[in-house]
């Protein structure tokens, strides 16, 4: 058989949860610079349908958190990202990307505007921590703090039970509606709680410092319902639910609008520019774009990957397929690609060059899985 | 009396009269983890030893399967159509992926044996 899972690995770094994973039967690989496990030992379709019904706890440590506070927090940070602060209340998360002056993609990243107001907060791709940085160094002034969090780790729990779970150990926690966080005591340790995701499920982000990481993770495991899930339940999750995975869907050479991210833009800041990239944006939306991020669905049971040719009947190229393969929750294949607008508008028929064999598929609208995202107690 | 003979690269192929049937290794279906797919050979097809003949998709990744040795494919395992997760289940047994007439035995020679292949995936 190919080698696709049998590398060896060197000058990896753990995360503080490394403990847990070794001792609960994890298949470590290395990812994005780190150890990290794939899954664990009832396998990615047991931990991708038990988030689904119940929760699951995902290490996503290797994320780079950073903090920048400085004067006037928010017009320098309006300069880089095409969000207006105005419209966020302190404790609200956003999604937003950093875009280079090409109005394409540097990273996507979360921000949440803190109470303090002296701050923000990001949560940014592992892989792009450093860029993300050099991008924050070369377009804020020393008045600027930028720091990389590097004494906490992220944890990420997932699904329908991870309020009842939490509010365990944080009583108000139920309360809290999807993209807010806040600060919470436990056990005399800080916890910076999100409300979100990345499984289209209700569920929480949680930043703890690294030494009680370990602790805490091992008390949130001994809760009825809670298991643990690797990186592999992490992408069959995010691709039902239809979220980018930088690398993959989005990239440096891709617009936001491709992309279909412009509902993450202020209309405000689209009209009135003054970020980065803005020219851009503004072509983009004003003139249309060339190919556009769809979801696909092959007929049949093969899965199409990362890198598969989309055709039309006349087998034409026509798209790629940039995420790919198979939903436990569906029991079918799924992905997501990039396809002419021209052959989107003609409806046209579609073929995907799965090794030679060309498989017909569906072109359908994301998310393939409904998002089930807490909205607050009306 | 059947015989067993494994590759480096994690399949086996069991040897009756010039016959074989070939498959994964449990370490290998371990290793892709939840196998969703199998994309077999169709009877009739030439195969060459170590050349690819299948594709296991696992949710995980898809994968080649080489050929242990080189003849004709006689049969596939349809069940893998239906029920890809049998090779998950039992590799070894019911998750066989096709028959193949061996077209020259000597190939055999090449292949390890149920101890060396224990030996090489404990390395």
């Amino acid at each position: 058989m190919s080698e696709a899972y049998w590398g060896l690995e060197q000058d990896l770094k753990t995360t503080p949860l490394y403990k847990i994973h070794n001792n609960s039967g994890a298949k470590l690989v290395p990812f994005a610079g780190f150890y990290l496990p794939i899954q664990y030992e009832n396998g990615i379709i047991a931990e991708h349908n038990h988030t689904r019904s119940s929760a699951s706890i995902f290490d996503v440590s290797h994320m780079g958190q950073i903090k920048i506070s400085g004067p006037m927090i928010y017009d320098a940070m309006e300069k880089i990202l095409p969000i207006s602060f105005s419209k966020i209340s302190p404790g609200q998360i956003k999604y937003t990307q950093f875009l280079n002056s090409e109005g394409k993609i540097i990273d996507d990243l979360m921000i949440t505007r803190s109470f303090e107001e002296d701050h923000v907060w990001l949560v940014v791709n592992a892989d792009c921590t450093d860029k993300d940085l050099d991008h924050l160094y070369n377009n804020l002034n020393k008045a600027y703090k930028i720091e990389l969090i590097e004494d906490r780790a992220l944890i990420a729990l997932q699904g329908p039970n991870s309020s009842n779970i939490l509010k365990t150990f944080f009583q108000e926690i139920d309360e809290m509606p999807f993209m807010t966080a806040d600060w919470f005591n436990y056990d005399n340790e800080k916890f910076f709680i999100s409300r979100c995701g990345y499984t289209g499920e209700d569920g929480f982000e949680i930043s703890i410092k690294d030494r009680y990481a370990e602790k805490f993770i091992s008390k949130l495991l001994q809760s009825e319902g809670v298991k643990l899930a690797g990186l592999g339940a992490r992408n069959s999750l995010r691709m039902e639910a239809g979220l980018c995975l930088y690398g993959n869907d989005i990239s440096s050479s891709v617009s936001p609008i491709e992309a279909g991210l412009a509902w993450s833009f202020s209309k405000e800041r689209i009209e009135n520019g003054g970020f980065i990239g803005h020219e851009h944006i503004k072509q983009d939306l004003d003139n249309g774009v060339q190919r556009k991020l769809v979801g696909i669905k092959p007929l049949g049971k093969l899965p199409a990957r990362e890198g598969t040719q989309i055709f039309d009947k006349n087998e034409k190229t026509i798209g790629q397929i940039t995420s790919g393969g198979y939903s436990p929750s569906l029991q079918a294949p799924i992905a997501m690609g990039y396809i002419n607008s021209d052959s989107l508008k003609n409806n046209c028929e579609v073929l995907l060059n799965v090794r030679g064999n060309l498989i017909p598929a569906e072109i359908a609208s994301l998310p393939f899985v409904e998002h089930k995202y807490f909205r607050g107690n009306k | 009396m059947a015989e067993i003979y494994f590759t480096k690269e994690h399949e086996w192929i069991k040897v009756e009269d010039n016959v074989g049937v070939v498959g994964i290794t449990a370490y290998a279906s371990e290793q892709l983890g939840d196998i969703v797919f199998v994309e077999l050979p169709e009877e009739g097809i030439i195969a060459e030893i170590g050349k690819d003949i299948a594709v296991v998709e696992s949710v995980k990744a898809a994968s080649e399967v080489y050929s242990p040795v080189s003849g004709t494919i006689i049969k596939s395992n349809e069940d893998l159509n239906s029920t890809p997760e049998i090779v998950n289940e039992d590799p070894v047994g019911k998750g066989w992926f096709y028959e193949i007439k061996i077209s020259n035995n000597d190939e055999l020679s090449g292949l390890m044996s149920e101890e060396e292949y224990q030996k090489h995936i404990g390395d």
